[in-house]
């Protein structure tokens, strides 16, 4: 009983992860950059529903619409000020405009609310369900979690496979140049593909924060760490491998936790990854097609 | 119909592109040849977009295109069918196809029937991932993809490389059949004997510089060419 508890639980820290993981695979994929800010948007997403709906008292929904909405605002302008100019530059150069970008919205945060924890109101207030007479005791957000991410991956997948937009991206992140030759706006695709990443972070935040409501400038950085460490362990630029990542890393930190110590759960979490990487460099789901020339 | 009016391109210092100018006129087959290394594929995708040129003008349908991105000459009629086909490889053969229509605001199911019909090979494989194609089928799914946004002028580059003679007949068939259905045709080909047969003019590209021009029955007949790219 005691597993299946700690299993639900890393079940519904897994999909969190797994929704921040797809925006770390996506803008991947078809940017061909890591998005070290990442993380920071879940945290401006939950400080947005914070401001909104636990400062001015307005209703839940508005406080989730409000996160949505500035997140996918938010990661559209940061790539079209910060990563677009750089369209083309060593990827080093990317990679450290996206630490600067972070560093920024974490800075930017502190200025605003400063440093002292803020307690965010649950989205939920009834009593955990508790199954076989207490012996295995679930909370609502837990589940609810689970519904959600659940909801948004198939989405997330109907959209990709199926939708014309949804094609244009996977031609994207395969050939940029061919893509062009399609008639896609190459540049269009990777600002929907950053307006997507962060519209599932904000959800990533929101959930994150029910769960675990405590709110600093840094809230974000070690989600997303974990959920970049999902990406990677999935197979980064894989979708399917950044949802299974993503549970399987919520899974494993989360065992680690009950079982062995909390202290340990984050290394253990990482030297899985590296093993993982070891017997597979391309990650759980990961692949190379061979080219035919 | 196509205009290019003195170009220049570079790869960094590379100077690949010196003083191109030539034309394609509505209906015509206009064949590029020239040796490895001497810039058809560069001229192309300066055409297509991919590329900038540092001089000169490019002109498509009597407009210049200078400042119309990759994307859009797609949907004024202008299509590429890429070096090495390039074709998405994870895709299956209909989103391919699918992906050649992006920009159309035609009948899909039309043009989709139209090019199964020239390609029954593609039909068949319809569902099969494109990397698993053998190299023909992909070089025909690449020429079927390009045709999916109907375009004015068709620009190949090398259709003919890595295919076994018959398969290049066959290519070759596809290529007159598509001339004859009224597409303009840009033919980029190391294959000078084949290309200069189905041409009605040729240029000849040298170290990134044009340096002979004429009909293709001229310089089929020319000894220099004869020399340097026919095998005697
Ligand atoms: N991406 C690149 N970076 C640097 N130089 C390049 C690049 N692409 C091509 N070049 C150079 O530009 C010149 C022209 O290349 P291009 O690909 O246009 O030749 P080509 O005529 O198509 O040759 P081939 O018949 O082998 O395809 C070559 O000298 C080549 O080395
Ligand atoms: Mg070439």
């Amino acid at each position: 009983m005691q597993f299946l508890s700690f299993l639900i639980s890393g079940l519904s820290l897994g999909s969190v992860y797994a929704l921040i993981a797809l925006g770390y695979t996506m803008v991947y994929g078809i940017a061909k950059m890591l998005n070290f800010a990442h993380g920071d948007v879940i945290m401006v997403g939950a400080y947005l529903i914070y401001v909104v709906s636990t400062m001015q008292g307005l209703p839940i929904w508005v406080g989730f619409l409000a996160s949505v909405v500035g997140c996918t605002v938010l990661g559209m302008v940061i790539e079209r000020l910060a990563y677009k100019p750089l369209r083309g530059a060593q990827s080093l150069a990317v990679l450290i405009t996206a630490i600067g970008v972070s560093y920024f919205l974490q800075n930017a945060a502190l200025l605003i609310f400063g440093s002292s924890p803020k307690s965010f109101t649950s989205v939920i207030s009834k009593k955990p369900l508790s199954l076989f007479d207490g012996a295995l005791v679930i909370s609502w957000e837990a589940i609810l979690t689970m519904i959600v991410s659940i909801f948004i991956m198939i989405a997330l997948t109907v959209f990709i496979n199926k939708s014309k937009q949804g094609k244009a991206m996977r031609a994207v992140s395969e050939d940029r140049d061919a893509a062009q030759l399609m008639g896609i706006n190459v540049n269009r695709t990777i600002t929907l593909t950053f307006a997507i990443g962060s519209a599932l972070a904000a959800v990533a935040g929101i959930l994150l924060c029910s769960s675990y409501p405590t709110l600093t400038p840094y809230t974000g950085a070690m989600p997303g760490i974990k959920a970049f460490t999902a990406a990677v362990f999935g197979g980064i630029g894989s979708i399917p491998g950044a949802m299974l990542g993503g549970v399987l890393i919520g899974i494993i930190q989360m065992l680690a936790n009950g079982y062995i110590s909390t202290q340990l759960s984050d290394a253990i979490v990482f030297a899985v990854l590296i093993i993982v990487l070891l017997v597979k460099p391309t990650g759980l789901l990961g692949k190379k097609i061979n080219e035919k020339v | 119909m196509l205009k290019v009016d003195n170009i220049n391109v570079y790869y960094g210092n590379i100077h690949a592109i010196k003083d191109v100018s030539f034309e394609v006129h509505d209906g015509e087959i206009v064949a590029l040849i020239g040796a490895n290394g001497a810039g058809k594929s560069t001229s192309l995708k300066t055409v297509s977009g991919l590329l900038p040129s540092r001089t000169g003008s490019i002109s498509f349908l009597g407009s210049p295109i200078d400042r119309v991105p990759a994307h859009k000459r797609v949907a004024m009629g202008l299509s590429q069918v890429p070096e090495g086909r390039r074709i998405f490889l994870q895709m299956t053969v209909l989103e391919n196809l699918q992906m050649g229509a992006f920009t159309s605001k035609a009948d899909t199911k039309a043009d989709l029937e139209k090019v199964f019909e020239q390609f029954p090979r593609l039909l068949e494989r319809k569902n099969q991932i494109a990397g698993t194609l053998s190299g023909g089928e992909q070089q025909m799914l690449a020429m079927g993809r390009a045709l999916m946004s109907r375009p004015k002028l068709l620009m190949l580059d090398e259709p003919s490389m890595g295919l076994a003679p018959i398969l290049v007949e066959q290519i070759f068939e596809i290529i007159k059949s598509l001339h004859k259905a009224g597409t303009t045709i840009l033919l980029v080909e190391q294959n000078a004997e084949m290309a200069l047969k189905i041409a009605d003019r040729a240029y000849v590209l040298e170290s990134g510089r044009i340096t002979v021009s004429g009909t293709g029955k001229e310089l089929a007949a020319s000894d220099r060419i004869k020399k340097a790219y026919l095998g005697g």
